[in-house]
């Protein structure tokens, strides 16, 4: 197999898993869900209050979704031991890292897709114009979010307390897609020009630039058993 | 092996450093606490200064050698370099926690507050996190070369992170509002120069010697757990055969 078929394949096996199984993005819905109504009652937000406030509150459940899309992407590998086979596929470990980096991007995304329209309703959002610019924020912080989420992911599934790992790790590191996604979604959603905020999508696209390929060479170390 | 012998030779200086540490530090602390004049705005607050600064400069110098000792671990994978992260890691936090918290004490005469969401601030307390979550990691491994392994790939991504988490925070503070707080133009005479530099100094000395106390603590126990197991293997081998 080469490089390309071996990436090919993983996505592929992810998306059948997800289309017949239906468990993770299910969970990460309904749970962003819950996110958004427990926001909601925690601040009593009147228009200009939400204005304020929901791109953070946006990226906090964007987050926190992710981390269980995440978490999920390497737990379903440990039954029949699927890691091992992953491990010993005769090709450099860096496909099998982009493969799910490509898969977990597509699960996160969706979702965000999915749930965009529920922040639109519940906070009575007005975003016909920048719909745009706001999916390319969403593109480009998923991407930050998956490349480091999901060699934490591989990291975390081989040691013990693995659900409290993937999270204290992984937020830290992602301290500036955060930052970076909720300014960039704050001034579209402010309507305000372009150029007063595109240094936050700067900051994105060298950040998921960086991290996919320090992510890719440290995957190597984290599979090698 | 050529880093083991390094690490073996330095260690035998080890007494010196912490000597050295022990004189730097108290006469630092003399000239510093006493000897030097109150600070023309600050007054006698300025005095935390000369624990703070040295503080906060070897907390970060911990960060570069866990760093770069994470490369040489994963490119070399020599035991006794990930028990020298170990404990490089420990004593870094530790050092961070102090400088923050003697930072706090700094913070509230001369800014009015404890705590205030500032670049430095941010990123720096961002570092401890790293450095926390680096050790707990640490505690939910059994097997010793996966744990070194696995430590090693956390602080190299930390190290890529830090300047960008450094920069985004400075980019979001500065873009929301003009830094609030900063220090006013503190006039380096000989007079501050010279305690700060021997609290600077001590304070790596000091750095300097827990790290090889700390280090070859690591490494014995970790002898000793190999020579544990090997006699409770024989041990079991015997019972078997009779």
């Amino acid at each position: 197999m080469t490089f390309f078929n071996v990436i090919r394949w993983i996505v592929w096996k992810d998306l059948v898993i997800e289309l017949r199984s239906r468990e993770t993005m299910s969970s990460m819905v309904f749970f962003a869900l819950i996110v958004i109504f427990i926001f909601s009652f925690s601040f009593s937000m009147d228009q200009q209050a939400a204005r304020e406030v929901i791109a953070g509150i946006i990226w906090v459940a964007f987050a926190f979704t992710g981390i269980i899309g995440l978490g999920k992407s390497f737990s379903t590998e440990l039954q029949n031991d699927c890691l091992e086979a992953l491990q010993m596929v005769p090709e450099s470990k860096g496909a099998i890292y982009l493969g799910k980096v490509v898969a977990n991007f597509l699960f996160i995304f969706v979702v965000e897709i999915l749930l965009f329209p529920m922040f639109v309703i519940f906070f009575n959002l007005d975003v016909v114009e920048e719909i745009s610019i706001l999916l390319l924020i969403f593109f480009l912080a998923t991407v930050g979010l998956s490349a480091v989420g999901t060699l934490f992911s591989a990291l975390t599934v081989q040691i013990r307390a693995r659900e409290v790992m993937l999270p204290i790790l992984l937020l830290p590191m992602v301290i500036p897609v955060m930052i970076a996604a909720v300014e960039a979604t704050k001034g579209a959603l402010n309507g305000d020009p372009l150029t007063m905020y595109s240094q936050w999508l700067e900051l994105l696209a060298i950040f998921d630039v960086i991290f996919t390929v320090v992510s890719f060479w440290l995957f190597e170390f984290v599979m090698d058993n | 092996m050529i880093i083991h012998r390094v690490i073996r030779k330095v260690q035998r200086f080890q007494g010196w450093f912490g000597s050295g540490a022990a004189l730097c530090l108290i006469a630092g602390l003399y000239i510093g606490l006493v000897d030097s004049p109150p600070d023309y705005y600050q007054g006698e607050v300025v005095r935390i200064m000369y624990v703070h600064v040295p503080l906060a400069h070897t907390s970060l110098f911990a960060y570069i050698v866990l760093s770069v000792g994470s490369m040489w671990y994963l490119w070399k994978r020599d035991p006794i370099v990930d028990n020298m992260c170990h404990a490089v890691a420990a004593l870094g936090a530790i050092f961070t926690t102090l400088a923050l918290a003697t930072g706090m004490i700094w913070g509230k005469p001369t800014w009015n507050t404890w705590w205030t969401w500032d670049a430095r601030l941010t990123s720096y307390s961002v570092m401890l996190l790293i450095l926390i979550s680096y050790l707990m990691l640490r505690t939910f491994i059994d097997d010793h070369e996966k744990e070194a392994r696995y430590a090693a790939v956390l602080a190299i991504l930390g190290l890529v992170d830090l300047p960008i988490i450094h920069f985004s925070v400075e980019w979001w503070r500065t873009l929301h509002q003009p830094q609030s707080f900063s220090m006013r133009g503190v006039s380096m005479s000989s007079e501050i120069l010279i305690p700060l530099m021997c609290m600077s100094i001590g304070m790596s000395l000091l750095f300097s010697y827990m790290l090889m106390v700390r280090t070859q603590l690591l490494y014995l126990d970790r002898l000793l757990h190999a020579k544990k197991g090997r006699l409770l293997s024989q041990f079991h081998m015997s019972q078997s055969d009779s």
